[in-house]
């Protein structure tokens, strides 16, 4: 049967989600060195075959590094204007590159704390919906 | 300068008088004795090899010297295999000009490509290994009117909707955020670069801007316009290289390569992004190779596709230290009477962009100046000469830079 549905990579995060299944990006991470990787990596290039990666989910907020809003439809099909930039991710010292979601595209700021969504981006030429990660603006204290 | 860590290597005078000393092994000096190029811009019933074949004629004659005296060549090219449907464009290229028989390799990396077709050349006649070399730069990225340049298609971050003018727009706002460079001084490298383009007949623009102009032009990605954009564009550039002994029945043309590196991008995860440790760590390698630093250079190209790039540049190559750029093009210290001009060609903001000929172009622009041939935007006794190019973004970083010094003795 074919799917309504294809995720934008492979085994960049769950999905589809099951009930009450929090959304978790799949990472790994360098037991020898304590690097994390996302995408998920088949080496530590730091460590070489002395490490070991195990594999690991990233905590789900993050703080924005940097962001832009694009004006200009993208190639792949997102319609303009979209907000994206990267993601420091505190508790797995890791930046990511995500899009963003939830608000406004012109209200996003560095600094800002945002949380974790899968959802459709965008829509491939035979229609089916294209899923992947995106953040969100998320009030403190939550 | 603060900041910066251009170290010398003590090269006693004598020995480099025949061979440059590079990290240690012994090579042979390499000089430049043949330009050419198209004029950028569009060139839609023009080939690859119709444009190719114009720019190493030029180059050839510009030498003297026949095809049969050339014993390898090295072609740069990027999008060809996915815009034309073409590979081996540097064998079909140089047998339009008669060049067959020899060795010849083409080069792919993204915006370096034809920058890095010089190193190889340089590395084969400094190694010993040939005596006279051509290098090209060919590209056509002018595609009719609605056509998505298909780039990066394999990378996740385009897959998740990244684009390029978006990725140097985050650059610019990190610069802004931390340095308080402004959307004004950002729109000044275009200003800058298109009036240089107004005097090179090369380039594909050849209007000047004004500040206002160019911020009021469509938004493309916060904080950068159109006009804060290189285009696409076709075009072709091309070298003769060859040694000391073969550079000697043209010499007072002949200008030497002082130094040529090529580095990688470390990709490391949480760098900072107002400024390319690729770029930095490629320039101190150069720097070293030709025994100068940055106070020593008259004139540099360096690769503005965006605005934000040119000023980063400035701080990568020392001209300023980190975080100046934009006070840098903000004083004029960087227009064609300023203290060190850069981009004279009009950059590839206004000289146009053909991806894989780009960073053969520069090289065509500074040995001009170095040679006193460059007409209206000539820089008066320019002797030392660096061009500087990177090409493709991988996880947030660049893939690859290279850095040229060109000296005229």
């Amino acid at each position: 049967m074919d799917q309504s549905w294809e995720v934008v990579q492979e085994g960049l995060f769950y999905y589809p989600l099951d009930a009450g299944q929090v959304p978790a990006l799949l990472a790994n991470r360098c037991t020898h060195c304590g690097k994390t990787f996302f995408p998920k990596r088949n080496l530590c290039p730091h460590c070489f075959e002395e490490g070991v990666l195990e594999d690991i989910c990233l905590s789900h907020r993050g703080i924005i590094y940097a962001c832009t809003v694009v004006h200009i439809p993208s190639p792949v099909g997102i319609k303009a204007p979209y907000a994206y930039g990267y993601v420091e991710i505190p508790q797995n010292q890791i930046r990511i590159f995500a899009l963003f979601t939830g608000a406004d595209p012109f209200t996003f700021t560095p600094g800002q704390e945002v949380g974790l969504v899968v959802e459709p981006i965008r829509e491939n030429q035979n229609g089916q919906e294209i899923i992947g990660y995106k953040f969100k603006p998320i009030s403190s204290g939550h | 300068m603060p900041d910066l860590n251009f170290s010398l290597s003590p090269v006693g005078e004598d020995k480099r008088k025949d061979h440059g000393i590079f990290t240690g092994a012994t090579v042979r000096n390499v000089y430049v004795i043949g330009v050419g190029m198209t004029q950028f811009g569009k060139h839609l019933n023009r080939s690859l090899r119709a444009l190719g074949f114009e720019a190493c004629l030029n180059a050839l004659r510009d030498a003297g010297v026949r095809p049969k005296e050339i014993e390898a060549g090295y072609c740069g090219n990027a999008l060809a295999p996915s815009l034309q449907g073409e590979t081996g464009v540097g064998q079909n290229v140089f047998w339009e000009v008669g060049i067959n028989g020899i060795p010849i390799v083409n080069t792919e990396n993204a915006c370096a490509s034809g920058s890095t077709a010089l190193r190889e050349g340089w590395m084969a006649v400094a190694g010993g290994f040939h005596d006279m070399a051509i290098v090209a730069g060919v590209e056509k990225t002018v595609m009719p009117k609605g056509t998505m340049l298909n780039v990066g298609g394999a990378e996740m971050e385009t897959q998740l909707g990244d684009v390029f003018p978006g990725y140097f727009a985050l650059i610019a706002r990190k610069h802004m955020e931390r340095y308080g460079t402004t959307r004004e001084q950002l729109a000044k490298v275009s200003v800058k670069n298109h009036f240089n383009g107004t005097l090179n007949p090369y380039a594909q623009f050849q209007k000047p801007l004004t500040v206002e102009e160019v911020l009021n032009s469509m938004m493309i990605a916060d904080p950068l316009t159109l006009y804060s954009c290189c285009p696409n564009s076709d075009g072709a550039a091309a070298l003769i290289l060859c040694t000391r002994e073969k550079a000697k029945k043209v010499r007072p043309r002949a200008v030497r390569i002082a130094a040529s590196v090529l580095t990688t991008g470390t990709y490391e995860n949480q760098r900072d992004i107002t400024g390319w440790e690729v770029e930095q760590r490629a320039a101190r390698k150069a720097y070293e190779m030709a025994s100068l630093g940055p106070g020593d250079l008259e004139v540099v190209e360096v690769h503005d596709a965006f605005t934000i790039s040119e000023i980063i540049h400035y701080e990568g190559l020392g001209l300023c230290p980190p975080g100046e750029g934009g006070r840098l093009i903000g004083e004029g210290a960087t227009d064609l009477n300023g203290r060190i001009p850069v981009n004279p060609s009009g950059g590839l903001l206004s000289k146009g962009h053909p991806v894989g000929a780009s960073g053969v172009a520069q090289v065509v622009e500074i040995i001009w100046q170095l040679r006193g041939e460059a007409g209206k935007r000539q820089i008066r006794n320019a002797r030392v000469g660096l061009a500087q190019i990177m090409g493709g973004n991988k996880e947030g970083d660049t893939r690859a830079c290279t850095v040229h010094i060109l000296i005229k003795d």
